[in-house]
Formats: C-alpha cells, sequence, structure tokens
C-alpha cells in the first residue's frame, strides 16, 4: 500500500471523481445560465476575434473555413492556459486539507486538469457542430483527433506537475506564466495563418512549428477542418527534426512528474 | 485483550526549519548566501520516540503547547514525512486532525460526507455501509439534502464528528476531537467513546485529563520532544499535572 501512488488504485479514482465531481458542480455554482457558459464562453471570444481578425484585418481568406479554423485553434489553446493555470493552483488552494489529511496529492493536479478536460470536451462539440455547418466534410483523419488531444493533455498535466509544485515555495511562478500564456498567444499560429510567418521567414515558421502547442494545433486543424493547414509533418524536411515537439512533450511529462513525487512528501510542511 | 501489535513507532525524529524574518524576500536570500548566515532556525520537535500501540488499545497522548503532541500525530498519519525513523502500521489508520476539514459549504451534508470519506480512502461501496450510521449518529436525517452553508455551527459539529468516529479504520487517530454540541450530544458521545475501550484502537491527544481518565486504557506524556512516561491514565495524568506545579 505504501508503493507507488497508482492512478489504477481504485481508491485514488473514487477521489479523483468526487474532486472532479465537486469541482463541476460548484464552477458555475449561483450563475443563472449555469453550465451554458461552458459552451457560450469559447462562442463569445471567437466571436470578438473573427469580428477583428476576419472582417477588419482580413487575414486569413485564402483558408476554407477559415472561422472553424480559427475556433479549433483558440478552443485547445484555451485548455492548455486552463489546465495549466488551475494546475499550478491545485496544491496551494487545498494547503489546509494538505496539512490536515494524508492522500496522494497528485490527485488534486490531476483533477484540476480533468475538469478542464471535460469543459474542453464541451468546448470541442461546440466546434464540431460549427464545422459541420460550414460544411466541413468528415474524413478519416478525424480519427486521429484523440491522439492529439491525448498529447494535449499530456503537454498540459506536465506543466501542471511541475508548476504546482514550484508554486508551494515559489508564489511567482503563477504570475510569470500569466505573462509567459500572453506572449505564447502570439507566439503560436493561433489568430493568425503560419503561412503569414512563412512568406517572410521559412525558417522562423520552422521553428514556430517546432513548439508541441503549435503542431498540436495545426495538426487538429489539418485533421478535422482542411488539409492544407501546414503542418511540422509537410513543413518540417529534417525527420528527426520533426519529432521535436512529441520528444519535448513526453519529456516535460516524464521530468514534472519525477520531480512532483520527489516534492510532494513535502507539501504538508511547506504549502 | 490480545497483544498484537496495531502501530509501531521507531525512534521518530522531526525537524522543522523555520525561516527568520530576515531571510524573506530575494535580496537577502541572496545576501544571506554570501555572508553564510542561515536564513533559517532549526527547530527539533521530536527527538526519539519509540512505542507500540496494540490492537483494541484506547492511548491517549498529553503533554504542553508546542510538546510536540500534534507533530508526532502527523507523523503516525503520514501527513509528515520523519527526519529519522519510520512508523510500521498494521491495518487501515483513519486520521483527524481536524473536524470538518475538506467541508464544502456549497455542498449538501450528503455530498459532503461522500466527499469526507474519499478524502479518507473509503470506497463509495464502505461510504454506503457507513452513511446510514453516520447520519443517525448526527440525528441529521433530514438536513443531509441541505447545503452545509445553512447548516447551524452545532449540526456542522455534529456532522463532522459522527464521520470521525464512525469511520471505520482499524486505527483511529484523533486530535482534540471530543464531544461536541449540546449537553445531550456531548453525554452521548462519551457513552459511545466508553464503549470502544477494547474494541477499537484510539490514539487521542488531549488536554482534557478527565478523558484521559475515564476512556484511556494507557496514556503516554510528551514533554520537550521526549517520551516523559507511559502507561496507566491516572498515574501519567498525575504526572502531567506535576509539570505545572514548578
Amino acid at each position: 500500500m505504501k508503493k507507488l501512488p497508482n492512478i489504477f488504485y481504485r481508491k485514488n479514482r473514487i477521489l479523483l471523481k468526487e474532486l472532479v465531481r465537486t469541482d463541476f458542480k460548484l464552477r458555475y455554482q449561483g450563475s443563472t445560465l449555469g453550465y451554458l457558459w461552458a459552451v457560450l464562453k469559447p462562442m463569445m471570444m471567437f466571436a470578438v476575434l473573427y469580428v477583428v481578425f476576419v472582417n477588419f484585418l482580413r487575414i486569413g481568406g485564402d483558408i476554407p473555413h477559415f472561422a472553424v479554423y480559427l475556433l479549433a485553434g483558440i478552443v485547445f489553446w484555451n485548455f492548455f492556459v486552463e489546465s495549466t493555470s488551475q494546475g499550478m493552483q491545485a496544491i496551494v488552494i487545498r494547503g489546509d486539507l494538505l496539512r490536515k489529511v494524508n492522500f496522494p496529492k497528485y490527485i488534486l493536479v490531476v483533477s484540476s486538469t480533468v475538469s478542464a478536460l471535460i469543459n474542453f470536451a464541451i468546448n470541442l462539440g461546440v466546434v464540431i457542430i460549427f464545422a459541420l455547418l460550414n460544411g466541413v466534410v468528415p474524413t478519416w483523419t478525424w480519427l486521429l483527433v484523440p491522439l492529439l488531444i491525448l498529447e494535449m493533455y499530456a503537454l498540459s498535466l506536465g506543466l501542471a506537475f511541475l508548476f504546482g509544485a514550484i508554486n508551494v515555495k515559489f508564489r511567482d511562478i503563477s504570475s510569470i506564466w500569466d505573462v509567459l500564456v500572453q506572449a505564447m498567444f502570439y507566439a503560436v499560429p493561433i489568430i493568425y495563418p503560419i503561412t503569414m510567418v512563412a512568406e517572410m521567414s521559412g525558417t522562423v515558421a520552422k521553428i514556430l512549428l517546432l513548439n508541441p502547442i503549435a503542431q498540436i494545433i495545426q495538426d487538429v486543424r489539418y485533421c478535422l477542418i482542411t488539409h492544407e493547414a501546414v503542418t511540422v509533418w509537410s513543413f518540417v524536411g529534417n525527420s528527426f527534426v520533426r519529432l521535436i515537439p512529441i520528444i519535448l512533450v513526453v519529456t516535460i511529462l516524464m521530468l514534472a512528474s519525477m520531480y512532483f513525487r520527489k516534492k510532494s512528501k513535502y507539501f504538508a510542511e511547506e504549502v | 485483550m490480545s497483544k498484537e501489535v496495531a502501530l509501531r513507532a521507531n525512534d521518530l525524529h522531526k525537524r522543522f526549519l523555520l525561516p527568520k524574518d530576515k531571510a524573506a524576500g530575494l535580496k537577502m536570500a541572496i545576501l544571506n548566501r554570501f555572508k553564510g548566515i542561515k536564513g533559517y532556525t532549526e527547530q527539533k520537535v521530536l527527538k526519539g520516540i519509540s512505542f507500540e500501540v496494540y490492537k483494541g488499545e484506547f492511548l491517549g497522548i498529553i503533554g504542553r503547547n508546542g510538546s510536540g503532541k500534534s507533530t508526532l500525530l502527523k507523523l503516525l498519519a503520514g501527513i509528515y514525512v520523519p527526519e529519522k525513523g519510520s512508523v510500521e502500521v498494521n491495518g487501515t489508520l483513519v486520521s483527524f486532525i481536524e473536524l470538518g476539514v475538506g467541508f464544502n459549504p456549497e455542498l449538501t451534508g450528503r455530498e459532503n460526507v461522500y466527499l469526507s470519506g474519499a478524502l479518507l480512502g473509503f470506497s463509495n461501496e464502505e461510504m454506503e455501509e457507513m452513511y446510514e450510521d453516520i447520519v443517525d449518529f448526527a440525528e441529521l436525517e433530514p438536513f443531509m439534502a441541505q447545503k452545509l452553508k445553512n447548516y447551524s455551527s452545532g449540526m456542522y459539529v455534529r456532522l463532522a464528528f459522527s464521520i470521525a468516529i464512525r469511520a471505520k479504520g482499524d486505527i483511529l487517530i484523533l486530535d482534540e476531537v471530543l464531544a461536541v454540541g449540546d449537553a445531550a450530544f456531548q453525554e452521548k458521545c462519551n457513552q459511545y467513546f466508553k464503549s470502544l475501550k477494547g474494541s477499537q484502537t484510539v490514539i487521542l491527544v488531549t488536554h482534557n485529563m478527565a478523558a484521559v481518565r475515564n476512556f484511556c486504557t494507557r496514556a503516554m506524556l510528551i514533554d520537550g520532544g521526549e517520551i516523559a512516561g507511559i502507561g496507566k491514565p491516572e498515574k501519567i495524568a498525575e504526572e502531567y499535572l506535576e509539570l505545572f506545579k514548578n
């Protein structure tokens, strides 16, 4: 029983389920529209960006279904931001609990990322409905999307473990991350097509695409919406370099969980 | 009473590094490092505690404020990691360092019972078995569908207390969790604790000498992070009171 904390261990799964359920119940507590906000929020953000970038700035005119293309990118990005920011706070906000009860700490981080994942699933449903309404024809590549979601989840969970553990001793990390996230939003081709960068400099475009988030978002767009979307697989020639995003995700998840496990013994004293 | 060991503490040591005021902030931290000043003071809270608790025993741990009782309890519960030494537990251990930990005011009484159960490591089936019993003991059947924020403080502690004492663990660890609520409910709690003698392994930290004399089968006095005495509750309670005479 004192061995590795194991997610497949039944009691841990029950605790995870209870925490996620509590979080979901409390999320829209007291709001009139309730769970509807989970769908309304990304749609409203999409509307703003659509008006600004498509109507006024006229970006992405040559990409088919650009509206859905944009929405898919935003929804994946939002999941990344939500899961890392909430995962980072998961340990700190439960500090009182950690000092009084002994339970596997990683469940707190996992539960906050799973909550974000549920929210994300709802949003993804919105994307698919929009895509079909927009005349996107489903192809076999739709079947690859779950793999990309898994990759995105692995990346977010890894960072949540890392920041969650650091945040116990060094609270500045949450402010630093807020700024970094803002900067990254523009470094990832979410609201602009990567071809715009490629026209100016092919090398910069390649480097941008090696960011796992960019790789995932472009792959999702390719698989789900249009095969005209530029992906790291088609744009970067070297077959080893192309694997960098995936290697990064696996490395981050592995190192971060090891770090978290090492630190989690002392959370009760330090938080 | 059988002499089977339920819990064994081997030479437990624990120290805390308490940061000094001067170490707050990045500038001072860097300066101190250059000057070779330690940014913290070391406080040894436990200096080698070893004891055994047998199955069915009701062990009372007493001692002055700051003697290390609560730290010891947290080590036993696995909340803290010892500097040196180890804790062996034979069976499942349920600890209540405080009542109502993890309670959420926005959830109903029923939901809170299940959430607490999950935090303590009980499965859903185990909780379903215990649920009726917990609610019965707390005398709160009509209120279980109400949100906790609408409970009176008496109702709140009764629910928390009932979870604590009705949780079916092999070893129950309690920190100052004694009679709560009004006179009638307190009497019920006292009766319950008395009835536990011999059937349930309990480790209780308390300042209440009446409780030690009435409920405990054995008591342990901690002073300055060491065991100052262990044995018959009456005798240890006397020793504890002696501490305050000089």
